[in-house]
C-alpha cells in the first residue's frame, strides 16, 4: 500500500491513514509513504533559497517543519510515551535538516547529491510519524528508508534508476523475513540508496515506483495506491459532469492516459508491476469503500468495448512545416527533431503526410515560440523548408482504449462524430502501440469534441 | 596485473602452484604477469603492493598456518573490506568455501568490489546460486568483467563451450549431469553396491566432501544449474528457483530394474522451461549415461542439435587451471 502526500497531509488524516491500515491488517502489509502534503515541493524551494544564501529563509523553514511535523506526531498518536518518543526521532531529523541547509547557504553550493539528501527529509520524517501512529494502535511496524529496504539504484542523483536485479533480491532478503514475523515495514517512497550507500531519488514517479519495485520482489498479489481521487475517469467531470470512474483498464491503457494527462500512475511506475504482472488498485484514501480503478494485464480486460477513455490536452500548439521540396529530401523530419531536442523540446505529437509534403508536430504551448524560434532559424532559407506555421489555440483530443487495435473502424467513427458537429481536424495519428488515437481540433470545439465521442461510444454504460 | 585472492585452500594453493610454474609461458603466450598483492584466509591476510612472494605464501600454507603470520606483511584478525578501497588493483579471485546459505563472505565481498570498479574471479557457487542475477547486473553496471569458469564443470571448459562455440545458435535447453560424486555413488550402485558404502568409497577417494550431502541432495547440481541457466540462457532464476531432488531414495533394485530394460539412474539437472534436478531414468546408450565421476552436459540448440560435453569435473587443479583461463581472458579485455 503506497500513501500520497495528500492522503499524510495532516495529523488527522496520518490518523485516518493508520486507522484504516489497521484495518487490513489481516493481509501481509508493506506500507510506502510520500511526504506529508506539500513538503517535498517546500524542501525544494528550501535548498534552492538555501543555495542562494539566504539564512533567513533557511531559519523560518526550519521552524516551520518542525511545527508540522510535531503537530502531525500530536494529533496521530494518543499514547503519550510514544508520542515522545517520535517527536524526538522528528527533533532529532528536523536538527540534521537544519544543520544541511544551513551548511548549503555558508557555501552557497548545492550538489545533486546533497540536493538528494535534502529531499529525502520528506518520506524520512513522515514515514516516522506514521510508523508511530501505526504503534499507537498495537500494530508492530519497523521503519526503513527505501536503501535500508533494499532499493539500489546507479549514481545518477536526482533522478537515480533502480538496479532492479539488485533491488529484488536485497528487498526480498530484509523485507520477507519482517513480513514472516508479522511486523508492517513502513518503508519511505522516492528515496533509495546507490550502492555506496549514498541518498539518491527516484525522480519521475517516485513513491509508486518505490511501491511497484517493492511489490515485485515480493511477489505480492496487489499494489494498492491510495490517493486522494477515486481512480482514472472515464472523461474529465468537468465536461461530462455524469462522467464515472473506469473499474478495469489494462497497464497499456494507463500508460497512454497518464501519458495525456490523466492524474495516475507514471509509465516508469508501471513498469515493475506490468513486467511481473501484478494488478494495481487505485483508491481513495477519504472514500475506501468505493471500488477504484484495477489496472492489470490486458488479457483480462473486456476487449468489446473498444474505447474507454476520452480526454481533452490543452496545453498544446501545433507546428507545421509545409514546402513543395520536401517530397523526397531525406532528413527533413530528422532535422526538425533534432533541431527541437537541442532545445529540450518534447514532441508530443507528429504526422507527416504521405507526399511528404507536410510535416506537423504537437508541442507543449508554452514552447511553441521558442520551438518556431528554432525552426525558422535551422530550416527556412535552405530551399526545403517553404514556410513555417503555427496554431496555438488547438487542443489534441486522446482517446484511449486497447480495443483500438482490435476492433476495426474506431478512427472513422471519431471521425464521422465530429464531422457531424461540423469539427475541423487538422491532424490525427494512432499511438504507436495502438491502445490510442489523437486528434488535433480547434479550442473552441474541445469539449464539445468530448462530448460527442463521449456519447459515440456510449462512455457513460460501464 | 595485480590481483589479490581470498581463500587459500585446495584450489587457491593449486592457482599459485600454477602461477608458479607456468610464469614463463603465461607471460610469452598471453602477456599475463600476475603479481599477487594479497592473500586472505580465515585468520588473516598478507598485503605487500609490492607483490608477495608465492614461495612464501605456499610455505606458511603447507605447514598449516594462516598467511597472517607471513614475516612483514602478514596481519591476523579479520579483513575488513574498507582495506580495498586503500590498495590500487586489477583483480580480486574469490576462492573462499561455498555457503549455500547466504553466499557469504563471498557475496559482500564481489559486490563491494564491483562498486570499486575491480574485476573479479570466483570458484564459488554460493553466491552465483543465490543471487546470480543481482552480479551479473551490478558488473555490468559497474562495468568490469566477471568470470567464475571453475564453478562449474572444473578444469573442463562448458561455459565457455556453450557462450563462444555455440554463438549465433539459440540454446533452447540444457540437460546434464553436473556432480561427480553422485554420478560416482550411482556408477557403483549399479555395481551392487549399497548407497552408503558408495558413498563411503567416494569419501576416501577424495570426491564427496566429508558433509556430502550439498552433492546427494541435488543443491550443488541446482547451484551449477542455476549458474548455467543465467549465464547461458539468460534466465534471471536463483536456487530457490530450482526443483530439487536427490538420490537418497535411489535402491540397488531400481538400478537393477533399469538395467533390465537396458536403462540406467541418473541424477540430472535440466532447465528447459522449468528449473530442476531429479534422478531420471535414461537408456544407457544416451549421451548422458557417462560412468564414474565424469559430467556430462547436452545443449540442445535450435540449428546444431544436440551437443554433449563430457569432462572430469571439478579437482583442486582443474579449478585452478580454470581460473587462468578467466586470468587470461580477462588480461586480453584489459588492452
Ligand atoms: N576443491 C575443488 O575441487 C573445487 C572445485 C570447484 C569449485 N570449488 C570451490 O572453490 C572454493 C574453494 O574451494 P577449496 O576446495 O579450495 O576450499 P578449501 O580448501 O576449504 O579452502 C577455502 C579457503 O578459504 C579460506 N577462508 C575461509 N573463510 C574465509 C573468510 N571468511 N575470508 C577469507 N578466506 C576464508 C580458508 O582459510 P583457511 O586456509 O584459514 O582455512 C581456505 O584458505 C569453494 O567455494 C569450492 O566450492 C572447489
Amino acid at each position: 500500500m503506497k500513501f500520497g502526500g495528500s492522503s499524510l497531509a495532516d495529523g488527522s488524516k496520518i490518523s485516518h491513514v493508520a486507522d484504516l491500515i489497521k484495518s487490513y491488517s489481516k493481509n501481509s502489509i508493506v506500507v510506502v509513504v510520500s511526504a506529508m502534503g506539500e513538503v517535498t515541493d517546500r524542501l525544494l524551494e528550501a535548498s534552492e533559497k538555501a543555495e542562494r544564501g539566504d539564512q533567513e529563509y533557511v531559519k523560518k523553514f526550519s521552524v516551520y517543519i518542525r511545527e508540522i511535523h510535531l503537530a502531525a506526531c500530536k494529533n496521530s498518536i494518543r499514547n503519550k510515551d510514544l508520542l515522545e518518543e517520535t517527536s524526538k526521532r522528528i527533533e532529532a531529523l528536523c536538527d540534521e535538516l537544519y544543520r544541511v541547509l544551513t551548511g548549503v547557504s555558508l557555501l552557497k553550493e548545492l550538489t545533486p547529491k546533497s540536493k538528494d539528501y535534502i529531499l529525502s527529509f520528506g518520506e524520512r520524517l513522515s514515514s516516522i510519524i506514521l510508523g508511530g501512529a501505526l504503534r499507537d494502535r498495537g500494530l508492530k511496524v519497523k521503519v526503513l528508508t527505501g536503501g535500508e529496504a533494499g532499493i539500489v539504484t546507479d549514481s545518477n542523483f536526482g533522478e537515480a534508476n533502480p538496479l532492479t536485479e539488485a533491488t529484488f533480491y536485497q528487498v526480498k532478503e530484509r523485507i520477507e523475513a519482517l513480513i514472516s514475523e508479522g511486523i508492517i515495514p513502513v518503508i519511505t517512497g522516492y528515496i533509495a540508496e546507490d550502492q555506496y550507500g549514498k541518498i539518491t531519488t527516484l525522480g519521475r514517479g517516485g513513491s509508486d515506483l518505490t511501491a511497484t519495485l517493492i511489490a515485485a520482489s515480493l511477489k505480492s498479489n496487489e499494489v494498492w495506491i491510495w490517493t486522494d481521487v477515486e481512480g482514472l475517469m472515464v472523461a474529465d467531470p468537468k465536461i461530462i459532469p455524469e462522467a464515472k470512474v473506469l473499474p478495469k483498464i489494462s497497464y497499456e491503457e494507463a500508460t497512454e492516459m497518464v501519458m495525456f494527462g490523466a492524474k495516475g500512475m507514471h509509465p516508469r511506475a508501471l513498469e515493475p508491476a506490468m513486467v511481473h504482472k501484478i494488478p494495481i488498485l487505485i483508491k481513495n484514501t477519504f472514500n475506501p469503500e468505493a471500488k477504484g480503478t484495477l489496472i492489470c494485464d490486458e488479457t483480462s480486460i473486456n476487449k468489446d468495448k473498444p474505447v474507454k477513455m476520452v480526454a481533452l490536452i490543452k496545453d498544446v500548439g501545433m507546428i507545421s512545416l509545409i514546402g513543395g521540396s520536401m517530397v523526397g529530401a531525406r532528413g527533413t523530419a530528422a532535422q526538425a527533431f533534432t533541431t527541437l531536442a537541442k532545445q529540450g523540446i518534447n514532441i508530443m505529437m507528429i504526422s507527416q503526410s504521405v507526399s511528404e509534403s507536410d510535416i506537423s508536430i504537437v508541442i507543449k504551448r508554452d514552447s511553441l515560440s521558442k520551438a518556431v524560434n528554432a525552426l525558422e532559424l535551422s530550416m527556412l532559407g535552405k530551399g526545403i523548408v517553404r514556410d513555417i506555421s503555427y496554431e496555438n489555440d488547438v487542443y489534441v483530443l486522446a482517446i484511449v482504449g486497447a480495443g483500438i487495435k482490435y476492433i476495426p473502424g474506431v478512427a472513422a467513427r471519431v471521425l464521422n462524430a465530429l464531422a457531424k458537429e461540423k469539427i475541423n481536424v487538422y491532424m490525427i495519428s494512432a499511438g504507436s502501440s495502438s491502445n490510442s488515437l489523437s486528434v488535433v481540433i480547434k479550442e473552441k470545439d474541445g469539449y464539445l469534441a468530448v462530448k460527442k465521442v463521449y456519447e459515440e461510444f456510449n462512455l457513460g454504460d460501464i | 596485473m595485480r590481483i589479490i585472492i581470498f581463500g587459500c585452500g585446495i584450489v587457491g594453493r593449486s592457482l599459485l602452484e600454477l602461477l608458479k610454474v607456468r610464469k614463463k609461458e603465461l607471460n610469452i603466450s598471453y602477456g599475463l604477469a600476475p603479481k599477487i598483492l594479497g592473500v586472505v584466509d580465515s585468520k588473516g591476510f598478507a598485503i605487500n603492493t609490492e607483490g608477495l612472494n608465492i614461495d612464501e605464501i605456499l610455505r606458511i600454507k603447507d605447514l598449516g598456518r594462516s598467511v597472517g603470520e607471513m614475516e612483514n606483511y602478514g596481519k591476523k584478525g579479520a579483513f575488513e573490506l574498507e582495506i580495498l578501497e586503500n590498495i590500487e588493483f586489477d583483480l580480486l579471485i574469490d576462492m573462499t568455501p561455498t555457503n549455500i546459505v547466504n553466499g557469504e563472505p563471498a557475496l559482500s565481498l564481489i559486490k563491494r568490489a564491483f562498486s570499486l570498479k575491480l574485476n573479479v574471479i570466483t570458484t564459488n557457487k554460493g553466491p552465483l546460486a543465490l543471487a546470480m542475477p543481482l552480479l551479473l547486473e551490478l558488473a555490468k553496471h559497474n562495468n568490469v568483467s566477471f568470470r567464475f569458469s571453475g564453478t562449474v564443470g572444473g578444469g573442463t571448459p562448458l561455459l565457455d563451450f556453450a557462450k563462444k562455440c555455440l554463438m549465433g545458435d539459440k540454446i533452447l535447453a540444457i540437460r546434464g549431469i553436473l556432480n561427480g560424486t553422485t554420478n560416482y555413488i550411482l556408477t557403483e550402485m549399479e555395481k551392487g553396491k549399497e548407497f552408503s558404502e558408495a558413498l563411503r568409497e567416494a569419501q576416501v577417494k577424495g570426491f564427496a566432501e566429508a558433509d556430502p550431502s550439498l552433492d546427494i541432495d541435488g543443491i550443488d547440481s541446482a547451484s551449477k544449474l542455476v549458474i548455467l541457466a543465467n549465464w547461458i540462457l539468460g534466465k534471471k532464476i536463483t536456487l530457490k528457483d530450482v526443483k530439487v531432488q536427490g538420490i537418497r531414495d535411489i535402491r540397488v533394485k531400481d538400478l537393477e530394474d533399469a538395467k533390465k530394460k537396458g536403462k540406467t539412474i541418473k541424477l540430472i539437472a535440466s532447465v528447459n522451461g522449468e528449473a530442476k534436478v531429479e534422478a531420471e531414468t535414461i537408456p544407457k546408450d544416451s549421451n548422458l549415461a557417462v560412468s564414474g565421476s565424469l559430467n556430462a552436459v547436452s545443449f540442445i540448440s535450435q540449428y546444431a542439435g544436440e551437443e554433449t560435453i563430457i569432462g572430469r569435473g571439478a579437482g583442486g587443479k582443474e579449478t585452478a587451471s580454470s581460473v587462468i583461463r578467466d586470468m587470461i581472458e580477462i588480461r586480453g579485455l584489459m588492452g
